[in-house]
């Protein structure tokens, strides 16, 4: 299992800020779309994403105990 | 150097005499003076950096007195400009540092002039394409960049250093401009006044020579909700066009980037001429619509919704609408282009 962060409007979505998923062995970027089809989100194409607090390419393979975080940039000032 | 005023900053050990002295010697460019940026020059005007270059291309209205601290309702009514007003109050704050005023749009034409002799530069801005436009100018200039960003009850901040740390462009891919805006879902003073503060932290740690003590994340936390999360500084994208490919595709020129629409204004921004007339212009509309002259504008009020303030500039805000075309359809209408 792995666990997965979430922050901003993404929180407000998925209506939680931590999740367990069932992912590890997965890329990144599988676990962008099973997040996507199970919260019917438009897309996580523009959110940065880290992984145990290190920032990470859709490629990355991801390993049991693993915490990944998805947060959108925040751009008002 | 007026050991007095600076006596309890100096006390910190950190910083002490030599600290002080080397902040006395800076210079730093804020971009932005709004909520972000009333806050940094507030702190480093009093801390004695030596020299403020500030620009922004707004003025000042009751709503942004909530969480703009260097501005009041005497500057609210007068529609003074930010970068004015902002710079008549830190004067007063202290009158050992200077402090340069810009009216104006940051933009590829004038970047490299605003960053010319600038030791850090701090963003206030609002939108992603003026923060792009930093981080791809401090890179190639190797200035380091401190970026913050606030919306809602949430913040965003990182101190870039180029040929140290990654920049803004490996972690966040030009597009990503989040949908939530200070419009759409507001914002509240502490989280502005939290990240600021970040901010002018990382960038006295920088000035007075403790790099070592950088906190080398991207600091994204929630206040209200009660988040925080940092991400490492350590690797860059080794495909970033800018600090890994030196492209700096801000400064490249595009086709087409003229109208912005100004968060949370129902504005947009216009801008074609490098420098109007305010007196051509105003002998244009007078007898046609309700005027208002300044110094530093000319605000023709067209009707009941949408109203043009115009800047010597060249820049012009159409305000009523966040429709782009038709604030150009306005603006071609009246101003001609």
């Amino acid at each position: 299992m792995i666990e997965v962060l979430f922050f901003a409007e993404l929180r407000e979505k998925i209506d939680s800020g931590k999740i367990p998923m069932d992912a590890a062995g997965k890329s990144v970027k599988e676990l962008k779309e099973m997040l996507v089809a199970k919260y019917e989100l438009k897309t996580l194409d523009n959110v940065m994403i880290a992984v145990n607090e290190e920032y990470t390419t859709e490629s990355t393979i991801l390993a049991d105990d693993d915490v990944v975080a998805f947060i959108p940039p925040v751009s008002g000032g | 150097m007026d050991i007095n005023r600076y006596s309890r900053q100096i006390l910190f050990e950190q910083i002490n005499k030599s600290g002080q002295q080397r902040l006395s010697e800076s210079t730093v460019l804020i971009v932005g003076i709004g909520a972000l940026g009333t806050v940094i020059s507030n702190q480093l005007v009093r801390a004695g950096v030596g020299k403020v270059r500030i620009v922004d291309r707004d003025v000042v209205e009751i709503s942004n007195l909530q969480r703009q601290i260097l501005f009041d309702e005497e500057d609210a009514e007068k529609s003074l400009p930010k970068a004015i007003a902002a710079k008549r109050k830190l004067e007063r704050v202290n009158s050992m540092v200077e402090i340069e005023a810009i009216i104006g749009n940051a933009s590829r034409d004038n970047i490299d002039e605003l960053t010319e002799g600038v030791d850090v530069v701090l963003d206030g801005t609002d939108n992603f394409a003026t923060r792009y436009l930093l981080n791809d100018i401090c890179f190639k200039k190797n200035i380091p960049y401190s970026y913050g960003g606030v919306v809602s009850s949430r913040g965003m901040t990182a101190f870039f250093v180029p040929k140290q740390t990654p920049c803004l462009r490996c972690l966040s891919k030009e597009g990503s401009d989040g949908n939530q805006t200070c419009d759409t879902v507001g914002v509240i003073s502490p989280v502005v006044d939290m990240v600021s503060s970040l901010q002018v932290t990382e960038t006295l740690k920088y000035l007075t020579n403790r790099g070592e003590y950088l906190r080398n994340t991207l600091r994204s936390l929630d206040i209200w909700f009660n988040q925080q999360y940092d991400i490492k500084l350590n690797k860059p994208d080794l495909n970033c066009p800018t600090c890994q490919l030196n492209q700096y595709p801000a400064l490249q020129k595009k086709a087409k980037e003229e109208e912005i629409v100004l968060c949370g204004r129902n504005t947009v921004q216009i801008h074609l001429l490098n420098h109007v007339s305010l007196e051509q212009l105003e002998s244009k509309f007078s007898g046609i619509q309700s005027l208002k002259r300044t110094p530093f504008f000319l605000k023709v009020t067209i009707d009941e919704q949408i109203s043009l303030t115009i800047f010597t500039d060249g820049r012009v805000l159409v305000q009523g609408t966040e429709d782009q075309v038709y604030a150009r359809t306005v603006y071609d209408r009246y101003i001609g282009s």
